[in-house]
């Protein structure tokens, strides 16, 4: 299981146009991908907009993106850079 | 299948006529989006369900079969922080088709030099069918998703 630590740099959060953008390129991954807050709780579906939108993380949280797999450090770098984007 | 309501009186009009591109390319998923009635009005939940998510400019109404529906009330309107959006319902609540969650002026939001045109998404869903197009009253059918 290869993981990213990011912090969310957009002032909406991980919503709206960052969220929208997460969703799409975790899409076109082939494995899983789960996405929680650093600080514990649900583990949910990277590849639902209503999954990442029910997670709401804010500005400033800081979240784990996860994948196993084959290709899974190439893709967390692109989600982190994207949840990682002013 | 899902029966989703216009949240909002007005025109109704395709996503991909939606000033921001996250919209109107899909990403955010399918769905229709309607220019609004300028005047104050309330816009409604489009579905029966669970208000997922509620901001003063946007909410999620999420149904007992998990889908889940985004109305977005005009577009950057994140950026008012509240102002001009009075919420008529709180986060958690149950809600029916058709009741109202926000009280807004879509004339204000013009007047402010931003879109008020709501688009209305199919969260996660592939495709939807039965796109109105045209005048549409609050409550009445907008689309249908499979």
């Amino acid at each position: 299981m290869a993981e990213r630590k990011v912090t969310v740099a957009a002032e909406v959060g991980l919503h709206a146009r960052p969220a929208a953008t997460f969703v799409q390129r975790a899409k076109k991954a082939p494995m899983d991908i789960t996405v929680t807050k650093s600080h514990g709780g649900e583990k949910v579906n990277g590849k639902s907009i209503l999954a990442i939108m029910a997670l709401d993380v804010r500005q400033g949280e800081t979240v784990v993106i996860s994948a196993e797999g084959e290709g899974s450090e190439e893709v967390l770098d692109e989600l982190a850079e994207i949840a990682g984007t002013p | 299948m899902t029966t989703v309501l216009a949240p909002v009186e007005g025109e109704a009009v395709r996503l991909a006529a939606v000033p921001d591109p996250v919209f109107s390319a899909g990403l955010v998923g399918p769905g229709a989006a309607i220019d609004p009635l300028r005047g104050p009005g309330k816009a409604v939940a489009p579905i029966a369900g669970k208000i997922m998510k509620l901001h003063p400019h946007a909410y999620v109404i999420v149904g007992d079969d998990g889908k889940g529906v985004l109305v977005h009330l005009g577009i950057d309107t994140v950026q008012l922080r509240g102002e001009g959006f009075q919420l008529l319902a709180a986060e958690g609540d149950r809600v029916i088709a058709g009741q109202p969650v926000v009280a807004w002026d879509p004339a204000l939001i013009e007047a402010g030099g931003r879109s008020p045109v709501c688009p209305v998404v199919a969260l996660d869903a592939d495709f939807v069918s039965g796109v109105a197009e045209g005048a549409v009253h609050v409550g009445d059918e907008l689309f249908r998703w499979d």
